[in-house]
């Protein structure tokens, strides 16, 4: 009965996360008139980059029936080396060296989470937990304290950059959801769909499903460091503690999004119209001149709400059957 | 496409489990073979032999006169076998189409799945079910809230589009209805036809007969005759089936004649209960009385168990005491004195990491009043523990540390702990060991003679002839018969079973 129900929802997910977004734009728009004009937009879209980022990447290991805990501990270790070894005078060459370096470290942490989970076996939860501490340690280790940074060019670059007049973000969301896309159209998008859905019966069929388990921490691992290189070229200095409220926003952003927990249903645009939502609403409330004391709630309870429309509408169409 | 299979002498354990002991078995191009046997037989775990799902312990299998080892189903499926499983292997989530083809998608350049040819061959695939689907199945319908029939039948085009040279049908046809079977039934001459070779592992005796061209008999894992089925009839091989086997370790038990319990109070009562997987069950269960449920696994037993208990909504009447009850909730059936004691422990009936006191207590908290009385409650607990003779390091220890026998008496525990008048158990020795199943029999037959009411559903056919008063045999959700008194006999529970004709009563 449950499970069946649970169907009826799918075809409604990626819906329910539009209407969502376009209910908090209009809100925002009546306490923030201005919000759509495009240096307004730009100034919004840069800051929700790197959640968009790791939400995505978050949404590829949640898919696979996984989770990522370490994610924002990843985005800390990208951030630290690039703001210690490029530095605020730092070489521009070097600079993009490191950047593809920082890449390569995040897939390693993601193989490490993948060894784990899909070799050993483990607990993803628990295990991504774990290695949350390893990766933020070795951030700390890294960098002690706050400081260093990129060099000015890169991150005027990031934050101002406008090609056709739109935000760079609308560019690197397009480019995620063309190569989302085409990642349905293989073999592997299959395999991630099984393996998500119900591990034994993909394993019954052959499907290889440690190799695509692993993968998906990589691919997680990989857009942590995305977000790590976006979130260090939006602030310009390192903080090894600038992840650390990343990891739970992505994994909400991908449930406002509609892919369940669960795994095996879903995809990316979801989860990034989540990350995008999760970023308006705090923009909203400040600007609605609500009393800052209120602000954690409020923020708090509009997130509540959204997580619990799915079932709240759900329940409803239930009582009508 | 000739392929010609041998097992020989094949041997399988798990632990000190003999599943297979000495297993052989013929199969060549262009026929099917039955594979029959009773409950428990080991014809599971010789097809997944046969299709690298399990790996085997002794013996040999032979392909085409070459010894093969199968380390995992995609070695076998590479030589050609293919097998449609009794527990699906299809994804809910995906679709008839993405679920057929997984891992066998064609590709078009760049490694992009050609969605086109796959949409294509699925559509000539279910055209081969054409006009037997309740609904309008496409080849993107989502397999997750298919009925069990249709993803039955997803699950049988997926193994045939491998174009396999051997097929293995493990009780593919117990989900479908007899137009589907038929489908399924010329397909199957087809492909015979086409030289492929078919296992058929079935419990209908009367689509053996209809399909198949040689049988092989197993019991307690051993091959116990092979032949052409032209030369046997169903009588033959059921009794092959359970000949020279025994009741082992059955408390015998002195049952009430028939009259003496047809005067007793009439405890339950259930007139033509139907829901999903029951068809109209209609029956009596008198006070003191141990009554039996057989029959194949998955025949409605559990759903009348479930319904009973106002777990499952029915339709029908239920009456307790000679009170019409109708239960939508299993705390109304609780406060009337029943109780549910599953089969999968794990599952349902316990939780594993808190303590066995814990558990012995969850139903019955509410005897304790609004502020517990531990230590009255650890006291009964104690008692009933001992009186189970529960082995464990102490009340506090969870239940994960439990052998699989005493975390089975602790589900037992925690239902006797409130003292009810009927108990209905669901397969409830399946997987314990042998001791601990006598001490349970020794204690349905107590149970029995303090007046209570046990409604007993059991794989095992040596549990119902060695213990019940009398045995209903379910089969398709419906009562098949009635086993009583000199009619209570192995081989007519069998037959009844398979839907053989019975054995005159002697």
């Amino acid at each position: 009965m449950i499970r069946r129900f649970g169907w009826r929802n799918r075809a409604t997910q990626l819906p329910f996360a539009i209407y969502l977004l376009v209910a908090v734009v209009l809100i925002n728009l009546t306490v923030q008139p201005g919000m759509l004009e495009p240096a307004t937009l730009n100034g919004n879209m840069r800051v929700f980059l790197p959640l968009i980022l790791v939400a995505a990447g978050q949404a590829i290991v949640i898919l696979g029936g996984g989770i990522d805990i370490s994610a924002g501990a990843i985005v800390a270790i990208v951030n630290a080396l690039l703001a210690t070894q490029v530095g605020l005078q730092g070489d521009p060459g070097f600079a993009v060296l490191m950047m593809l370096f920082a890449l390569l470290v995040g897939m390693a942490a993601g193989a490490v989470n993948g060894f784990f989970v899909a070799i050993l076996r483990l607990q993803p939860i628990i295990t991504t937990y774990a290695t949350s501490f390893l990766f933020g340690g070795l951030a700390l280790w890294i960098l002690p304290s706050p400081g260093g940074g990129l060099p000015a060019p890169f991150t005027s670059f990031y934050r101002e950059t406008m090609p056709l007049g739109l935000p760079l973000a609308f560019f690197v969301i397009a480019l995620l959801v063309l190569a989302w896309y085409g990642l349905r159209q293989t073999r592997y998008g299959r395999y991630l769909f099984a393996v998500g859905g119900r591990a034994d019966a993909a394993y019954q069929t052959g499907v290889p499903v440690r190799v695509v388990q692993f993968s998906t921490y990589v691919i997680s691992g990989l857009m942590s460091a995305f977000g790590g290189i976006a979130i260090t070229l939006l602030t310009g200095s390192g903080n090894a503690q600038i992840g650390d409220l990343l990891t739970l926003a992505s994994i909400t952003a991908v449930v406002i999004g509609g892919t369940a927990l669960s795994g095996g249903t879903g995809g990316i645009g979801g989860p990034i119209i989540g990350a995008i939502v999760l970023g308006l609403v705090p923009n909203l409330i400040s600007f609605a001149n609500i009393e800052s004391s209120w602000q954690t709630f409020l923020n708090a309870a509009i997130i509540v709400l959204a997580l619990a429309m799915p079932g709240i509408l759900s329940l409803i169409r239930r009582r009508r059957v | 496409m000739t392929i010609s299979l041998a097992a020989r002498n094949i041997a399988k354990h798990y632990g000190a489990v003999i599943a297979l002991s000495n297993v052989s078995l013929d199969i060549q191009s262009g026929e099917v073979l039955a594979l029959i046997g009773a409950n428990g037989s080991g014809k599971s775990t010789l097809s997944k032999i046969i299709n690298g799902v399990v790996v085997l312990d002794g013996g040999q299998l032979l392909l085409d006169d070459h010894p093969v080892h199968f380390q995992s189903p995609q070695a076998a499926r590479r030589l050609g076998i293919s097998t449609v499983f009794q527990e699906l292997s299809l994804v809910p989530q995906m679709s008839i189409a993405e679920n057929i083809w997984l891992t066998r998608e064609p590709l078009r350049r760049g490694g992009i799945v050609d969605r086109k040819a796959i949409y294509r061959k699925t559509e000539e695939l279910l055209a081969l079910f054409a006009g037997t689907f309740k609904s309008n199945l496409t080849p993107d319908t989502a397999v997750g809230p298919l009925p069990p029939d249709e993803k039955q039948i997803v699950e049988i085009l997926k193994a045939a589009s491998a174009d396999p040279r051997l097929l293995i049908l493990d009780e593919a046809t117990a989900s479908l209805d007899s137009r589907q079977v038929q489908r399924l039934f010329e397909l199957v001459l087809r492909w015979k036809q086409a030289g492929m070779a078919i296992v058929f592992v079935s419990h209908r005796m009367e689509e053996i007969f209809q399909i198949a061209d040689r049988y092989t008999v197993l019991r307690n894992g051993t091959t116990v005759g092979e032949g052409l089925i032209k030369d046997v009839t169903a009588r033959d091989l059921v009794t092959l089936m359970v000949q020279g086997a025994t009741a082992q370790n059955v408390a015998q038990r002195s049952r009430p004649s028939v009259a003496s319990l047809a005067e007793r109070n009439i405890t339950l009562e259930a007139k033509d209960l139907r829901a999903e997987g029951l068809h109209g069950v209609s029956f009596q269960l008198h006070e003191g009385e141990l009554l039996g449920l057989g029959g194949l696994r998955g025949q409605g037993q559990h759903q009348l168990l479930l319904a009973l208990f106002g777990d499952i909504r029915f339709t029908g009447t239920v009456t307790v005491d000679a009170t019409p009850v109708n239960f939508t909730h299993p705390r109304q059936a609780m406060r009337k004195g029943l109780a549910l004691v599953p089969g999968e422990r794990a599952k349902e009936g316990l939780l594993l990491l808190r303590s066995i006191l814990e558990n012995l207590l969850i139903p019955s908290w509410r005897e304790y009043g609004p502020l517990l009385r531990i230590g009255k409650a650890r006291q009964n607990a104690a008692a009933i523990a001992t009186s189970l003779n529960l082995k464990m390091a102490g009340l506090e220890a969870p239940v994960s540390s439990l052998s699989g026998g005493n975390a089975q008496k602790v589900v037992i525990g925690k239902w006797l702990l409130r003292n009810p008048k009927l108990l209905l158990l669901d397969d409830p020795t399946k997987g314990i060991d042998v001791g601990t199943k006598a001490e349970f029999y020794k204690l349905l037959a107590q149970l029995c003679e303090q007046g209570k009411s046990v409604l007993f559903y059991s794989s095992d056919d040596e549990e119902l002839i060695g213990l019940c008063d009398r045995v209903l045999v379910m089969h398709d959700g419906m009562i098949r018969s009635e086993l009583v008194g000199e009619s209570l006999t192995r081989a007519n529970l069998v037959a009844a079973s398979l839907g053989a004709a019975q054995e005159e009563h002697s």
